[in-house]
């Protein structure tokens, strides 16, 4: 057992040599789930995890040791081996641990790690059989409900002593669509940090009828064109790029070793002015959440860019050591086998004044992605690149034919500069982000944008416009 | 922990699944170490040294398979493991049966690969080594601004299954792995590149072929420019060909297509690709770093082609495909870590090497494009349907010869057609770890491929 007094040992074992700061992180998880593919209950798992990460800091020389051993004895002798790595610094005092202070993100009404896995089991398989006679064309469905439960306690030798629970549920569907050879998916993945009653009062068979719908008709689209145009991203899931292009190149991780393309750009202009930009970690019952960071730091509401002008960066204990900025409470890992760094939480482009309708009117001929896949961006470039799953061809200020396999591509500087339209209707949708410390919950967002100028990757060539 | 301790809990754990109504049962154990040391600006930045371990318990009733995984190994623990298995079995109604397997004549299969030199990856070695390397790295031209990653690290750890039909299956294995990222700057454009090495002696590393390799990587991308719209024969550099096989690589499982997933379903012993073209793997492939003489399910794996001359030979079945698809298992029922389920993976994979050397291939070409790095595999691609449109870096061929390189571009097609537009296969092998193996592969031409860029 790692009570407060064994920790303690830890923390000296740890500053026995020149080290400034030591913290111990001990994480224990919790994580159950059921899967169906067409119906049927193909997986049902249970799994329990523990570990201790202690991170030994001298200036920005870092020494991190882990393990799933959580013998007193075993971790007092893994913070003297790593004491005796760390480099420079100077020796420091160890305040005595505070009174453990509590948190939690969450909004819970039915803890989802009591809900029954039948209960699970019997709504999948309604949304499984509700897409499966929804049309002859869907071929297939898969779901799963995952829920987990995270506690974390973090200690330093600041005195800092906090306790977090984060529990967890994410719903996914997923149908194919079959027409002629030709299969197409539609797929939902909502998560959230607020208890089973999400589940309970989920739209979810309007959401299976909006996936069916999407497959259909992209089963019968024809390929997106190439070429420079306009581009309408829609909201929620559009925010992806914002995160991607953007969010990544605002982290300490790259702009504390100004390696990114925004080092040394707060109080500059590096998007449009009718960009506003925030990550907001305590957003109650948001996926990406949380009100203690995995250094045990308080999260925050940071702004990130205001009217097209950088504000703020996400910035870690490390970081901040690097940047000479303090830390805005942003530093998460996947679990206690990664140091953490500076990552985003809940991040999204601000609503704008524009209506979408409007934004439509006013293009002449453009593409207008209504559901984005994944991507992914080099920061130091700020090249980025984005599947749209699901998009249009506007012609005449109206939406015509959907059009598949369209990849987005660009530098993530230019396209900030070029959104000149944001529309009123903001939405968040959940992801998992995958960095130096592992794959994070995050929620990305946005409302309607337009991009007045983007490389669309196709297959066909392009109208004039 | 001591494998003999873990061994223990795994022999209490199948014996007590019994008692809770267990048919059969099974026990997976891994372990993992591993120490790593980045450097960043002429110090290190960063030392990890890590132990963890853990145990997953699967256990079949009426062909139905539960399942569940821990980090303890108390008597609390296979309390837990096996309640949480039977829970789990309860909701479970899956029309494929699960299996645990052991051959009677293959009952004990151990595979030791541990090497002498794993001693000598200290904190102390790594580190010199990776700050003489930032030095070269930096020293490569003035235009290079930073090394903003780079990491020196080896792994090694025990895995052991042993099931209550008798099996023991043990592996051991250890490597060393390097990976440094640059970045350079000219005009105002910032291009990033990085190589990396893998072995299992760190002083068989050489700084020199390495800061090759990683200039060629880097400087190579200055002065890049897109590239018209239009259809060109390209040549796929060997290492955008491994990512592109790897992204599709799953549409050769024989679980996909008896789910109806893959669109190779139903078409071993036809012509999938150009008779160029051979696909096959090689557990034991004696170039191959890693052997891998069985799999997760305790099945002997086997040297088999999944693309020869062209033809659908086989698909890749673990247990439960095979029996679906009324054949053997072909040994590739691996897990992904103690908590995953069996899934369906590779060992070493080979493309078989054609005559044609990489200038050859450009000669061969003329004018078109050779793609070095595809980008958004995770994202641009419909893995099903085998549509892709990808964002990619590379070089522009002109007169049959490289000639500058171009950016922001992208190429579409679909992965079944390339497989058939392969006109030749290079000799430029290249090797790269994926799977549980390596994946060794050479350059190709592929002819009448979509580019889209903006090119004047």
């Amino acid at each position: 057992m790692l009570t407060d007094s064994n920790i303690s040992r830890i923390l000296e074992a740890a500053m026995s040599k020149s080290c400034d700061f030591a913290e111990v992180f001990y994480e224990e998880s919790t994580s159950r789930g059921v899967a169906l593919l067409n119906g049927k209950v193909t997986s049902a798992g249970t799994n329990y995890d523990a570990g201790v990460g202690i991170r030994l800091m001298a200036g920005t020389n870092v020494v991190y040791v882990y393990s799933s051993d959580k013998d007193p004895e075993v971790l007092i002798n893994l913070a003297k081996e790593a004491a005796d790595a760390l480099k420079g610094g100077s020796k420091a005092d160890i305040m005595e641990l505070q009174a453990k202070c509590f948190s939690t993100p969450n909004l819970i009404n039915i803890d989802p790690m009591k809900v029954p896995k039948s209960d699970m089991v019997d709504f999948i398989k309604k949304a499984s059989d509700y897409a499966s006679s929804y049309n002859e064309m869907i071929t297939q469905t898969t779901g799963s409900i995952a829920t987990s439960n995270r506690i974390i306690r973090v200690y330093n030798t600041r005195g800092l002593n906090k306790e977090e629970s984060q529990s967890r549920i994410r719903l996914s569907m997923e149908v194919i669509a079959t027409k002629d050879g030709e299969k197409q998916t539609g797929r939902i993945a909502p998560g959230t940090m607020r208890g089973y009653e999400f589940i309970n009062e989920y739209p979810i068979l309007d959401k299976v009828a909006e996936c069916c719908d999407s497959a259909i008709r992209m089963a019968g689209a024809g390929y997106a064109p190439s070429g420079k145009m306009p581009v309408i991203l829609g909201n929620g899931f559009g925010g992806v790029i914002f995160h991607e292009a953007c969010g990544h190149a605002l982290e300490a991780t790259s702009v504390g070793i100004k390696s990114s393309c925004f080092t040394d750009k707060i109080g500059e202009r590096i998007a449009s002015p009718i960009v506003n930009a925030f990550d907001n970690a305590r957003i109650e019952g948001e996926w990406g959440s949380y009100m203690v960071d995995d250094e045990g730091n308080d999260s925050s509401n940071l702004q990130l860019i205001k009217d097209g002008i950088c504000v703020n960066y996400l910035v870690d204990e490390l970081g901040s050591r690097r940047m000479n900025m303090p830390a805005t409470g942003c530093a998460r890992r996947s679990n206690y086998s990664y140091a953490p760094t500076s990552r985003m939480s809940n991040t999204f482009i601000d609503k704008g004044t524009d209506k979408v309708d409007d934004i439509i009117a006013d293009t002449e001929y453009g593409l207008y992605c209504t559901k984005l896949g994944g991507g992914s961006v080099d920061t130091a470039t700020g090249e980025f690149n984005f599947a749209a799953n699901e998009a249009f061809i506007v012609r005449n200020g109206k939406v015509c034919e959907p059009v598949r396999g369209a990849t987005l591509i660009g530098k993530g500087q230019e396209v900030l500069m070029d959104i000149d339209r944001v529309a009123d209707d903001l939405e968040l949708s959940a992801g998992a982000c995958g960095s130096i410390s592992g794959s994070v919950p995050v929620t990305v967002g946005q409302p309607t944008i337009r991009v007045s100028s983007m490389l669309v990757g196709g297959r066909d060539s392009g109208e004039e416009a | 922990m001591d494998i003999k301790i873990a061994e223990q809990f795994m022999k209490k754990l199948i014996e007590k699944s019994s008692s809770y109504g267990f048919e059969e049962a099974e026990a997976t154990f891994m372990n993992s170490s591993s120490m790593s040391v980045d450097i960043l600006n002429g110090e290190v930045s960063s030392y990890e040294r890590s132990s963890d371990q853990g145990v997953s318990f699967r256990g079949k009733i009426n062909g139905q398979m539960g399942t569940a995984s821990t980090t303890e190994f108390d008597d609390d623990a296979v309390d837990f493991l096996l309640k949480s298995a039977l829970e789990n079995i309860e909701v479970l109604n899956d029309e494929d049966e699960h299996f645990i397997y052991c051959d009677p004549e293959h009952a004990i299969l151990k595979y030791e690969a541990l090497s002498d030199s794993y001693a000598k990856n200290t904190y102390n070695k790594f580190a010199e080594i990776g700050l003489d390397l930032e030095k070269r790295i930096l020293a490569i031209d003035p235009a290079v601004k930073g090394v903003d990653y780079l990491s020196i690290g080896c792994s090694t750890g025990p895995q052991l299954i042993i099931n209550s039909k008798g099996l023991y299956a043990y592996k051991d294995d250890d490597c060393v792995t390097l990976y440094a990222g640059a970045r350079a700057e000219r005009d105002g454009v910032v291009k990033s590149g990085g190589y990396y090495w893998y072995g299992k002696d760190i002083d068989s590393f050489e700084p020199d072929i390495f800061v090759k390799e990683l200039e060629k990587r880097l400087m190579g991308k200055l002065g890049a420019t897109s590239y018209n719209s239009g259809t060109y024969d390209i040549v796929l550099g060997n290492e955008a060909l491994i990512s592109f096989i790897i992204t599709f690589f799953g549409n050769f499982s024989g679980y996909s297509m008896m789910k109806g997933i893959s669109l190779l379903a139903g078409k071993e012993g036809e012509t999938i690709a150009s008779p160029c073209f051979t696909l096959r793997e090689d557990p034991n492939y004696d170039k191959a770093l890693f052997k891998l003489p069985f799999d997760s399910e305790g099945v002997p794996t086997k040297a088999k082609a999944f693309i020869d001359h062209g033809v659908f030979n086989t698909a890749l079945y673990n247990l439960r495909s095979a029996h679906m698809a009324g054949k053997e298992s072909t040994g590739n029922g691996f897990k992904n870590g103690y908590k995953a389920n069996v899934a369906t993976s590779f060992t070493n994979l080979i493309v078989d090497p054609g005559t044609k050397s990489f200038d050859e291939l450009c000669e061969i070409v003329g004018n078109g494009v050779y793609i070095t790095e595809l980008n958004g595999l995770h994202a641009g691609v419909n893995t099903i349907s085998g549509d892709f449109s990808l964002f990619c870096e590379g070089f522009k061929i002109k007169n049959g010869k490289i000639d500058g390189a171009v950016e922001q571009i992208t190429i579409s097609d679909n992965f079944y057609s390339v497989l058939k537009k392969i006109s030749e296969v290079g000799n430029d092998v290249i090797a790269e770890p994926h799977g549980e193996g390596e994946f060794f592969c050479p350059s190709v031409i592929i002819k009448d491929i979509s580019v889209a860029g903006d090119g004047e």
